[in-house]
């Protein structure tokens, strides 16, 4: 089926590649052109082609069932999605200022707790925390840096504004299916770059090697860097050993690793034990170390905590980020970028109500059919109700749920997202997407060209996680056509 | 190198080189099945004993017949050495180390396993049998050669030099001792009923293990059982012989740390040195090959010793194979 920009049904909301029916948007034409010369069946077979190179790379998620784990193909669309460099230049402008803002919070918190004392944060939110780790008070990694890598979430609502919708600060993923996905386009569509000045995105892995080795207490050798990895049947093992690979870094599972007396890191080769100096942890912090945390943990090694606090150790994101990572703090960013930076924020926050606040948990109980309720700390796409599309009887639930635990519970209004075109079952029709870029930071910033599309293939669904019926598209940031 | 990663590594190389080698034993077998007369029965069970499963495969079936021994040998699972089995565990395994090997083996181990998964059924009846399992044994070599021509000699890949050697050595003693003691179905074809040479019978122990034409071009067009045991224990030019195997292991030992494990190596290259193929051939070569089978047995455990403890402290290695 051709992309007819003409017959493409708009659904009223922003899309990203078409202003209006027949007119592409700035950028955006030479890429309609093309889609539109191509026949259906043409297209059809390259999509076929597509899901082939997938399973034979097999760049596959793991969907957890009652009938076993099941390894599914990547759902990758091959109608990449655009976006303009001069538009691109000030999200990443934002997201560097964002994620600074972010570092110096909890940097802050495991601290003195200034941003507190003078009234810009509230108490009551940190001491309800669940991601704050006693453990990491008084802690300090280098460049004072504890988020090294942040996946946040970016969505466009009807009126073309880009907000954030969360940071994940935790161990974000996505990131290698970014990659993937340039190269299974420049493998299927090698004629679609010659038209397009595209900006590279696979500097990435090597951008985040550099950002580790800069953590790595041992200044004088080439650093050992090993990615942690649950296992071989986390959902996203694909990602962790593509990202191993690619740095030519170690993958280690938790029983690879002992820490000695010494208060160092090893890992168990084949010649006895070698030291370790970085860490890009892949498993979150309760269970890293059961000597701290979840004592029936065996995915971490006992005595990392120890290692880290000494400084002997890098761990990428630091024990204790998670802190900042909750729906709840989230609202407060913009308050953080003017308190730390002195700066107003570049990227608007969606409105949120907070629970917690009555005024505010009056209106989200009086409005539960309008709003996207979300819990402080889930991850996921778990746990949300979406107003517009729930039940009396869920609402009636999420109301008892708001009431019992209002610090958990935060809402938003409901975002109409951007669509783009997307191949469905041999039509092209819009589907919803968000975009989440990677940033990175240590002893310097460094933000992803574009970042993972990701996009609702069902019709209508706003939800694109992948284990939700979520699938992907390759994001091109454009200078401008040829 | 991680001891973990070492030691599937090396268990990868032997999943695979099993996976070929019994597809090969299998085509060979399935060609010799051709000259037989019609109705005249076949010995499936010998074929079991050769690969050392007979046991294994009468926990699950009662009568060898053609159907139940092929479905064993190639798709069962419960069969830990079928060729799916191996393929299956080797493309697992190879998931865990994707980041020490060149990104391509990945795939190619993962379109082995996709090929095999798909296929195998297929490989059930004789008419396409030869047809699916020269598939896999190409696709596998294929992912030996990309190995080959894109790998460093690094430590990862001695590790799997030395999986995919130790297994070899050991599949060519069985097939040499099992098939020659047991009068090995292909013994009772036609043509060796009628002319009762000699000859046929080692020639059939040669096919087997994919040698006879090579042993033709180096030794001689008569398979004469002494010849035939030297060609097999002990050229250091052919690949499968055992003695060629050795090499190639004392090659990987040379790269990697640790002594004992080439002293072990050492008192095996010396018996197939010193060993008379003479009197071998008039008797003694199960006794033989049973030395050779325990001794390899005993470089795996010190193989694992050395190098993968730290992996498991309790756990000494996969032992999912009954065969070492």
């Amino acid at each position: 089926m051709k992309i007819d920009c003409g017959s493409y049904p708009l659904m009223g909301g922003f899309d990203e590649l078409l202003e209006a029916p027949g007119k592409p948007r700035k950028g955006a034409e030479g890429l309609c052109d093309y889609f539109a010369e191509m026949a259906s069946d043409e297209l059809e077979a390259r999509h076929r082609a597509v899901d082939a190179a997938i399973m034979a790379a097999g760049i596959t998620f793991t969907v957890y069932s009652e009938a076993g784990n099941i390894d599914r193909a990547w759902p990758f669309d091959v109608v990449p999605r655009i976006i303009e460099k001069a538009e691109w230049d000030r999200i990443e402008a934002g997201l560097k200022q964002r994620l600074q803002a972010l570092n110096r919070f909890i940097d802050d918190i495991y601290h003195d707790q200034a941003i507190i004392k003078d009234g810009v944060f509230p108490a009551e939110v940190l001491a309800d925390s669940k991601n704050f780790r006693e453990a990491c008070v008084g802690a300090n990694p280098p460049y004072g840096v504890w988020a090294h890598i942040c996946g946040t979430d970016l969505v466009r609502d009807g009126d073309g504004t880009v907000y954030v919708l969360e940071d994940n600060l935790r161990v974000p993923s996505g990131v290698s299916y970014m990659l993937e996905n340039r190269q299974l386009m420049k493998k299927l569509f090698p004629e679609l770059f010659a038209r397009y000045d595209v900006l590279p995105v696979d500097d990435y892995t090597a951008q985040l090697y550099d950002m580790l080795a800069a953590l790595s207490p041992r200044t004088d050798e080439r650093p050992e860097i090993a990615v942690l990895t649950p296992g071989v049947y986390n959902s996203a093992y694909f990602e962790h050993s593509y990202l191993a690979q690619q740095m030519g870094a170690h993958l280690v599972e938790g029983s690879d690793l002992v820490v000695l007396d010494d208060d160092c890191v090893y890992m168990k080769t084949i010649e006895g034990l070698t030291r370790l100096d970085v860490i890009y942890r892949r498993v979150d912090d309760d269970f890293i170390d059961p000597e701290v945390f979840r004592a029936d943990s065996s995915l971490g090694a006992p005595g990392l905590m120890r290692a880290w606090k000494a400084g002997n150790i890098g761990i990428a994101n630091a024990p204790g980020s998670g802190v900042a990572d909750d729906k709840v703090v989230y609202a407060y960013v913009p308050q953080m970028i003017e308190y730390y930076l002195g700066e107003k924020a570049i990227l608007p926050n969606v409105p949120s109500y907070l629970c917690m606040f009555d005024a505010d948990r009056d209106y989200v109980l009086a409005n539960l059919d309008k709003l996207v309720v979300k819990p402080a700390n889930e991850s996921g796409g778990y746990g949300m109700l979406v107003g517009p599309k729930s039940t009396p009887d869920e609402q009636a639930k999420f109301a008892e749920l708001i009431r019992d635990n209002p610090r958990n519970y935060m809402a938003q209004p409901t975002l109409s997202l951007s669509t783009v075109p997307t191949l469905c079952d041999g039509a092209i029709e819009p589907r919803h997407v968000d975009l989440r870029p990677f940033i990175l930071q240590s002893k310097g910033l460094y933000v992803t060209r574009g970042g993972l599309t990701r996009v609702a293939l069902r019709r209508g669904s706003l939800v694109v996680n992948s284990s939700q019926g979520g699938g992907s598209k390759d994001t091109w940031i454009v200078g401008g056509t040829i | 190198m991680l001891a973990r990663v070492a030691e599937n590594l090396y268990w990868m190389a032997r999943y695979l080189e099993r996976a070929e080698d019994t597809a090969r034993l299998i085509n060979a077998t399935t060609m010799m099945l051709m000259d037989m007369p019609r109705g005249a029965s076949f010995g499936w069970e010998d074929l079991l004993k050769v690969v050392g499963l007979d046991e294994a495969f009468h926990k699950h079936y009662d009568e060898a017949s053609e159907s139940a021994v092929m479905s064993f040998l190639i798709q069962d699972e419960r069969n830990p050495s079928s060729i799916f089995a191996c393929v299956r565990m080797a493309r697992e395994n190879t998931r865990t180390f994707r980041e020490v090997l060149p990104r391509e083996s990945w795939e190619w181990v993962n379109e082995l396993y996709l090929y095999t998964s798909t296929h195998l059924n297929h490989a059930l009846d004789r008419r396409k049998r030869f047809e699916v399992l020269t598939e896999i044994i190409r696709r596998r070599q294929a992912v030996v050669g990309l190995l080959s021509g894109t790998m460093s000699r690094d430590e990862g890949f001695q590790f799997m030099r030395l999986g995919r050697n130790i297994e070899r050595a050991d599949m060519t003693t069985r097939v040499l001792d099992v098939s020659y003691a047991i009068n090995l179905p292909y013994q009772n074809s036609r043509a060796a009923l009628e002319l009762n040479l000699p000859d046929l019978i080692w020639m059939s122990v040669l096919q087997a293990l994919s040698a006879h034409q090579m042993y033709r071009r180096h030794v001689g067009v008569h398979a004469r059982g002494h010849k035939v045991l030297a060609f097999l224990l002990n050229d250091l030019q052919f690949p499968r012989s055992v003695r060629h195997c050795l090499h190639e292991i004392q090659f990987a030992l040379d790269e990697l740390p640790g002594a004992e494990p080439m002293r072990r190596l050492q008192g095996m290259l010396n018996l197939v040195d010193r060993a008379d193929y003479h009197a071998l051939a008039e008797n003694g070569l199960h006794e033989f090959c049973d030395d050779i089978q325990a001794r390899l047995a005993d470089l795996n455990a010190v193989i694992a010793q050395t190098y993968f403890r730290a992996a498991h402290p309790q756990k000494m290695t996969q032992s999912l194979f009954s065969l070492v």
